[in-house]
């Protein structure tokens, strides 16, 4: 079977300096991308459901926060000591402020906060306490079992990588 | 073109050249990386593991420490200065619960002190499954130090870095 010049010429290109230089660019706007801006991720664990499934692949928007901070309901990427192993958990609570769970229920500054992202009941109870400077408190949306079981609490800022693209 | 393929043929042999030259010649980085590979092979369980491996690999475990280690795993209640057998033992008692086991480390960040020490920064993830059938996934950042004793690399301290405070 003859394969027509074009199909064998985008498959099996001569090696020129053009199409080098056209591949190197290629692999670089490709690293800048997916390496720095849109870095790609697996979500493996069930704390972000029913909001994010295990298995789902998603990619974390590194610039979400370059100009501005989370904000209450945000979800966010949390890295450990690099990039290659994450947490995602949502915001619920913002520097300054007072952190509560009561027999299942949250409370921001003593205001019982409103979840519709919740699905099952839980029965968690933390004392008060307070969110320390440069920090957001991080939980996830499945609190499904005993809480500790669970792994949430206080995040410093810099350790926010981005957000979730969606 | 004929220029062209000379590059290429000079690419790939150089490549060639600085692959062989790392196999041969490990650096000090590498030897530090194989003894978390050493840990990380005799931390994991296989499904139906028999007991000459779990001896052998508790041996191993065993080798990888200096005479004591400084260890704090809060999540885990182990706290203090234990010796060589007291982390073996831990490590033998901790695998008997899973039947499945797999450790890996992630996020090499790795600086060496004057003292022939390696401060080791890291990402440690645990995955397995317990004997009573429950899915275990755990996430942790390390903050490790290795010494060089008689021409190896010893851990002497292993600490969990607290990254959502409760």
């Amino acid at each position: 079977m003859a394969i027509n010049k074009g199909t064998r010429q985008f498959f099996l290109p001569s090696l020129t300096p053009a199409f080098l230089i056209r591949a190197g660019c290629v692999a670089l706007l490709a690293y800048l991308i997916f390496g720095h801006l849109l870095t790609p991720f697996r979500i493996k664990g069930h704390s972000m459901e029913p909001t994010y499934q295990n298995g789902e692949f998603n990619f974390c928007w590194r610039i979400r926060y370059l100009f501005s901070t989370p904000k209450r309901g945000d979800v966010v990427v949390i890295r450990f000591t690099g990039k290659r192993v994450t947490l995602l958990k949502r915001v619920v609570a913002l520097e300054g402020e007072e952190v509560q769970f009561r027999d299942g229920r949250l409370f921001i500054n003593g205001n019982e906060l409103n979840e519709p992202y919740i699905h099952t009941p839980y029965h968690w109870t933390l004392s008060p306490r307070k969110v320390e400077p440069n920090s957001v408190y991080v939980v996830g949306d499945n609190r499904s079992g005993l809480m500790q079981n669970h792994f949430f609490g206080q995040a410093s800022l810099p350790r926010i990588l981005g957000g979730p693209l969606w | 073109m004929v220029r062209t393929k000379y590059i290429l043929i000079a690419l790939i042999l150089i490549a060639i050249g600085i692959g062989v030259s790392l196999t041969l010649f490990q650096s000090e980085e590498k030897r530090v990386k194989k003894q978390f590979h050493l840990l990380s092979k005799g931390v994991s369980k296989e499904p139906g593991e028999n007991i000459f491996t779990m001896d052998q690999k508790i041996k191993k475990i065993s080798s990888l420490f200096d005479e004591s280690c400084e260890i704090n795993i809060p999540a885990h209640s182990v706290s203090g200065r234990l010796s060589r057998d007291e982390i073996t033992g831990y490590a033998a008692r901790g695998r008997l619960h899973f039947t499945q086991l797999n450790l890996k480390f992630y996020d090499f960040n790795i600086a060496f002190t004057q003292e022939r020490g390696a401060s080791v920064h890291l990402t440690a993830r645990l995955t397995g499954k317990t004997t009573t059938g429950e899915n275990v996934e755990e996430a942790h950042e390390l903050d490790c130090l290795l010494k060089r004793i008689e021409k190896r690399w010893l851990f002497d301290r292993i600490e969990v870095v607290e990254v959502l405070k409760k």
